[in-house]
């Protein structure tokens, strides 16, 4: 209970702000809750329970919006998906049957590897210093994206088309495993599943299309997954927080990916690598000299 | 052709067997504190009464995924799209 009161309603309204907005960015959401109160000096435990159930509400917040933003796309998927499983067969022509599936193979790697490896990884890299030096490699990683980005053709008008197309059953899963990457503080789900989707000549609109319907069963699956807690002892002290900090989330997280859809149409992922590079060397220069 | 259908039909058998061996694995980590899973299982943990259900749910899910494989791999053929 000491500990949970480090959680005060304006600590857990900027980070409520921040978790919606770098969920989506990508700038690695926890990269950037592990930096923050470093660099604010807010004396919160990265690994408490009372601090993982908090973040466990921001993250369901903010999986609730993504799927409410793309509610339409959702349930023509799962429809293609019920098509599919009733005909025993993927139709070619059925562009919402063959994304479903893509999302279903990109899923199940990243589901696994989060399942197996999210509380080691977390524990192995969640300090400031490191999520710092991850922030930088994720810069890296967004840039070397766009150097060796493939540019294929773009025939199909409809965006899910255009995906299904694309995207080939070795790229899904090629794709959703990098997601997995997002287990370490300081690199983003969506900046690796958006790279990887550039790799296989996806645009960048398409690319942020397919990491965010990625993104939304995995973050909504482990939110759900944890969810309890915030509901058992650990989450004694905090519920009143968490509860305040999800609504900001949301409401970051609904603006973030309205954003993100028009920037992607024209922009790349350019201002994120710079962004990410001189973040994470500012974030380690401070803690290297405080 | 001969050898392709059986080689089909042996995929669908590896993969409900393998479906069929993941589910059971997956009730057992439900079932089972760590102290009690076999010694060659993940998470096996002399002494200790934690349940790992998240190895449950992972073990779950790459079953269904074989299932649906063979559900697929079992439906009538389709033409390639031209």
């Amino acid at each position: 209970m000491i500990l949970a009161s480090l959680i005060s309603y304006p600590r857990a309204i900027v980070l409520g702000l921040l978790q919606g907005v770098s969920e989506l960015f990508p700038v690695s959401s926890l990269g950037h809750t592990v930096i923050l109160p470093g660099l604010l000096g807010w004396n919160i435990h990265q690994n408490a329970p009372y601090f993982l159930s908090f973040l466990v509400a921001t993250h369901f917040a903010t999986a609730i919006v993504l799927f409410l933003f793309f509610r339409r796309d959702w349930v023509r998927i799962l429809e293609g998906i019920g098509r599919s499983l009733r005909d025993r067969g993927i139709d070619p022509a059925d562009a919402d049957a063959k994304l479903g599936w893509l999302l279903v193979v990109g899923t199940i790697p990243a589901g696994i590897l989060g399942l197996l490896l999210q509380d080691t990884l977390r524990k192995a890299f969640a300090s400031p210093r490191t999520a710092a030096a991850f922030l930088i490699a994720n810069g890296a990683l967004l840039y070397g994206a766009e150097l060796l980005r493939r540019r294929a053709p773009q025939a199909a008008d409809d965006d899910d088309t255009r995906i299904a197309r694309q995207v080939s059953w070795r790229d899904a899963t090629i794709i959703g495993t990098a997601q997995s990457l997002a287990l370490i503080p300081g690199f983003s789900r969506s900046g690796a599943s958006m790279g990887g989707s550039l790799l296989v000549g996806l645009s960048h609109k398409d690319a942020a299309r397919f990491a965010f319907l990625l993104a939304t069963p995995l973050i909504g699956a482990a939110a759900l997954l944890k969810l309890p807690q915030l509901f058992g002892h650990d989450g004694d002290g905090v519920r009143g927080q968490a509860l305040v900090a999800s609504l900001c989330s949301a409401a970051t997280a609904y603006l973030a990916v309205r954003f993100l859809m028009r920037f992607f149409e024209t922009q790349t992922l350019v201002p994120f690598a710079v962004y990410c590079a001189l973040a994470g060397l500012g974030a380690t220069i401070y803690f290297a000299v405080s | 052709m001969l050898r392709r259908m059986r080689n089909d039909r042996l995929l669908v058998a590896i993969a409900v067997v393998v479906g069929v061996v993941l589910i059971v694995i997956a009730a057992i980590y439900w079932a089972e504190p760590a102290q009690s899973l076999p010694s060659f299982f993940p998470g096996h943990e002399s002494g200790s009464s934690h349940h790992h259900v998240k190895h449950g749910i992972a073990a779950f899910l790459v079953g269904l995924a074989c299932f649906a494989f063979a559900w697929f791999r079992t439906g009538p053929k389709r033409p390639s799209p031209t």
